[in-house]
């Protein structure tokens, strides 16, 4: 059954295969950051609060605002890049090389990302690979679209 | 001791017009792309294996064709690069490849860099929990992590020292360094976690050690601290590493020892090399060696008097504290002494260095003790 | 520089006795009763295993290291007894806040969790299955040549602090060999990068180099701290963010992907150092500050070397056409803009609040826009 995107079943999903992952992403190394995920459309943004501990995602949750004393980092952006991201993991079982994370936040063109701490917005690198590997679970997720 | 830079570069105008200039109007100047370097096309001898420095061993970039004096770069360029007028003095100390060259050094790297745990994780800590061993065995386990914490630091620091020292070109080297600081970090660190899990903390220091961490510590060369440090030392602590899996009241410290052993026989496998590529392409310094292996075996020898040591091992090979306790861990505790010995000449003659048995006063006090043990009816295999 | 034993032991009567008492024995016991403190440390979280921060306890934890070591200059494990005569080591680095960050044990287990191997973790193969255009590898050869000797100096950095710092910040000491390690694998990949697609190496920097050695040679630990792990870090890190994001291979991306990781853990411990050298010494920061600003003038060195700036608008614009390179420079502009904008941030951060308008950084990067 199709999960839409934004939601926390959908990052439920890529929990639950992360979970069934799991010697990959222990593999990978400690992952511990929170951070937030915002959505926008049609003059409304959707938040979600992602808490990763030692090798897993410890717990998902949506939250009308985002305060960044409070979490590592926010990625935010329109729904249509969330969307070409995810789609572009769907064909090709992982993001491209102008679909993954880093490209997308780079200049902060498509996906911004804000932080109250510098120090927490380095954890978006320090854990990177796990992050991206993360959404690429998207390649196993049947999603549709809000 | 600070170096300034020969030129304050936010000041010079002409740096950051240029600069400007190139970003601003697209009009690169493109004659690094015509460097007088080297074109090779390195392969990946064993698909399996990946790419390794051996793969990159290849006309100027390659270890091998490394000459015996480094003449030509002394900076921080890295091997085979184009290096221009201007670039800095790195300063380096060593710049002689007979003073640290080892066969396989790059195997060695690339077998640490795969072969890297974690004491972290690696580690099955959850089984001490509730897992009480006898007051006596705890303690002397207890003093025997509490010797090792205290001795792995000293293979960290020592040829952390002498890595910025060596000239910049010496990669392969200076990278086996840097995995064997991280290797004994990780030792100090599994023996500090060990001896805090033990109930009865860490126990005391050893003097006597210190005194031999202080001579590997402030070697003259790096060719003096290797002999010391990887052959001598390391050989030493790689048998007792054998020695204290044998030993070992849990398969928790089994599982220490035989991970701790694999990084030990490499930095030991290192020294050996070095050793053996000092003896084959320069003979005359034999004699150099061989003043190096007088101090370092005396302070060797001087361990004997690690009282605190010897005796956590007679108690942990005897399993406790009575009569016959003690004597079963006397029996075993002087083979262990005797073996370790024996492989430390064992380890010269194979690096082809066999007459310093005829030299050597430790031999001398080896073979007294094995006349001494076999007297006691204890006979080394 | 030698330090020799001060007798021949094997003809030392004290010391054949000792053996001997022992080998017959007699044991002495005196360590068996060390008065030091019982305990018996497990982990609060199995799956994270038995960290550092596990073993924060009593006299044998980080926490409990004063500002000042006074007591210790051997290689005694913290918390261990002293006993006897010990040698001097020579630490010249006794306070905690030249070296400590509150990360640091933290660092420490990451960079063992989150290790890799470059041989086998980039997919060397696929870059001789579908080779780049020479121009876009030619300038994948000049930035990974200068990504080597940037790492080499952040190899040097830690080797050459380690045996200096007394042995009680052991967690310290220990995240300092991780930062070795990470770095000789780091200097390995970009190598082997720059070797695979055949171009060669290219051609060394002088400015960089300069300023490099500048950085590497600061008097103080917390000096070179702010400016190998904090500065050249950073900009590190925005290298390896840029190539990522325009990588004209899978390979570099990967490669890239893996390098930032090792990079922004030296930039956090950097930033954390300073943030703790600036709460606990006050009364150091205009030194602290005039050093900065100093020191900056090797950002520009760096970023401003035709040895980096050309190849990375290469390798943003795709190409050498005249769209390319407009395309890259424009990229590139950004870059700049970013890498400058987020050191100023880090040192904000650390407090050092009001440093942004000191530096002459911000005027110069302004100049970037406008007509050449």
């Amino acid at each position: 059954m199709a999960i839409t995107f934004p939601s926390t079943d959908y990052f439920t999903q890529l929990k639950t295969q992360m979970e069934a992952q799991a010697e990959k992403f222990k593999r990978l190394g400690y992952i511990d950051t929170t951070f937030a995920i915002s959505v926008g459309a049609n003059g409304s943004i959707r938040n979600f609060i992602l808490e990763f501990e030692v090798f897993d995602l410890k717990n998902v949750r949506e939250v009308p605002t985002v305060d960044l004393k409070h979490v590592d980092f926010q990625i935010e952006g329109d729904a249509p890049v969330w969307r070409e991201m995810i789609e572009n993991i769907k064909r090709n079982g992982q993001a491209d090389s102008s679909h993954d994370i880093n490209t997308l936040t780079h200049f902060g063109e498509r996906l911004k990302i804000r932080y109250d701490d510098p120090d927490g917005h380095d954890k978006l690198y320090r854990f990177m690979e796990s992050i991206q590997e993360f959404f690429d679970l998207s390649s196993k997720v049947d999603v549709t679209f809000n | 001791m600070a170096y300034l830079a020969t030129n304050n570069y936010l000041e010079d105008k002409n740096f950051i017009d240029k600069w400007l200039y190139t970003i601003k109007s697209g009009e690169l100047d493109l004659s690094w792309m015509n460097a007088a370097t080297e074109k090779v096309q390195p392969k990946e001898a064993n698909p399996r294996r990946g790419l390794t420095y051996r793969d990159l061993d290849l006309g100027t970039y390659g270890y091998t064709d490394i000459p015996e004096k480094l003449r030509r770069n002394r900076s921080y360029a890295p091997r085979g690069a184009e290096i221009p007028d201007g670039v800095p003095d790195a300063q380096p100390w060593v710049s002689r490849k007979s003073e640290l060259w080892a066969f396989n050094t790059e195997s060695y790297y690339e077998e640490a860099v795969s072969r890297q745990w974690n004491a972290t994780t690696d580690i099955p800590w959850d089984r001490l929990e509730g897992a009480e061993l006898p007051e006596n065995i705890g303690k002397a386990l207890s003093q025997l992590m509490t010797f090792l914490t205290e001795v792995e630091m000293i293979a960290t620091d020592t040829p952390a020292m002498w890595l910025p020292r060596l000239n910049p070109d010496f990669i392969e080297v200076r990278s086996f360094i840097a995995a064997q600081a991280m290797d004994e970090a990780r030792h100090a660190e599994v023996f500090r976690k060990r001896a805090l899990t033990t109930g009865w903390g860490l126990m005391q220091a050893s003097p006597m050690n210190e005194m031999a961490l202080k001579h590997l510590r402030d070697a003259d060369s790096f060719s003096e601290m290797s002999v010391a440090l990887h052959l001598v030392a390391e050989g030493n602590v790689l048998t007792m590493f054998r020695f204290s899996e044998y030993l070992s009241p849990t398969d928790v410290d089994k599982r220490i020892f035989r991970l701790v052993m694999q990084d030990e026989a490499r930095h030991v496998g290192y020294g050996m090399q070095h050793f053996k590529y000092v003896l084959e392409h320069f003979p005359e310094k034999r004699e150099v060696l061989h003043a190096h292996l007088d101090e370092a075996e005396n302070i060797s020898f001087a361990g004997a008097a690690a009282t605190e040591l010897t005796e956590s091992f007679i108690i942990l090979a005897g399993g406790g504290l009575k009569k016959e306790n003690i004597e079963e861990g006397i029996k075993i505790t002087t083979m262990f002494n005797l073996k370790q010995m024996q492989e430390h000449f064992e380890r010269l003659d194979k690096c082809g260095m066999p007459e310093r048995r005829e030299r050597s006063k430790l031999f001398n006090m080896y073979q007294m003790g094995v006349a001494a043990a076999e007297a006691a009816g204890i006979k080394l295999n | 520089m030698a330090f020799y034993a001060d007798k021949d032991y094997t003809e030392d009567a004290t010391v054949l006795e000792a053996a001997n008492r022992v080998m017959q024995g007699q044991l002495g016991l005196e360590w068996y009763d060390a008065k030091t403190e019982k305990v018996k440390g497990k982990p609060a979280d199995h799956k994270r295993g038995l960290t550092y921060t596990d073993l924060d306890l009593g006299s044998y934890g980080f926490s409990a290291i004063p500002e000042n070591v006074r007591t210790s200059q051997s290689m005694v494990s913290r918390g261990s007894e002293k006993v006897g005569k010990l040698p001097d080591m020579g630490y010249v680095v006794n306070r905690k806040s030249d070296v400590w960050s509150d990360n640091v044990a933290a660092l420490y287990e990451e960079a063992k969790a989150r290790r890799w191997v470059p041989a086998t973790d980039i997919p060397w193969t696929e870059l001789a299955q579908k080779p780049l255009a020479p121009e876009m590898e030619a300038a994948c050869a000049q930035i990974y040549t200068f990504l080597q000797e940037c790492t080499s100096v952040t190899l040097d950095f830690p080797s050459r602090w380690v045996p200096l710092i007394n042995q009680d910040f052991l967690e310290l000491k220990s995240w300092m060999c991780a930062q070795m390690l990470d770095a000789s694998r780091l200097f390995e990949v970009f190598r082997k990068r720059a070797l695979y697609g055949g171009s060669g190496l290219k051609r060394a920097s002088v400015s960089a180099e300069q300023g490099l050695k500048e950085w590497l040679w600061a008097d103080l630990y917390p000096q070179g701290s702010v400016s190998i792990n904090l500065a050249l870090g950073g900009i590190l890190l925005s290298i390896c963010r840029q190539v990522a994001a325009f990588a004209p291979s899978n390979v570099d991306h990967r490669i890239m992907r893996y390098a930032m990781q090792d990079t922004a853990r030296q930039v956090s411990y950097g930033s954390g150092q300073l943030r703790y050298y600036v709460y606990h010494r006050p009364l150091e920061i205009p030194a602290m500050e005039q050093y900065i600003e100093d020191e900056e003038h090797v950002i520009l060195a760096i970023l401003g070397c035709p040895e980096v700036l050309e190849p990375l608008i290469i390798i943003s614009g795709g190409g050498l056409d005249a769209a390319q390179v407009r395309a890259g420079r424009i990229a590139v502009m950004k870059f700049i803009r970013l890498a400058v904008q987020e050191y100023l941030e880090r040192i904000s951060a650390a407090g050092l609040k009001g440093h942004s308008k000191r530096s002459r950084l911000p005027q110069v990067v302004d100049r970037i826009e406008g007509p050449a």
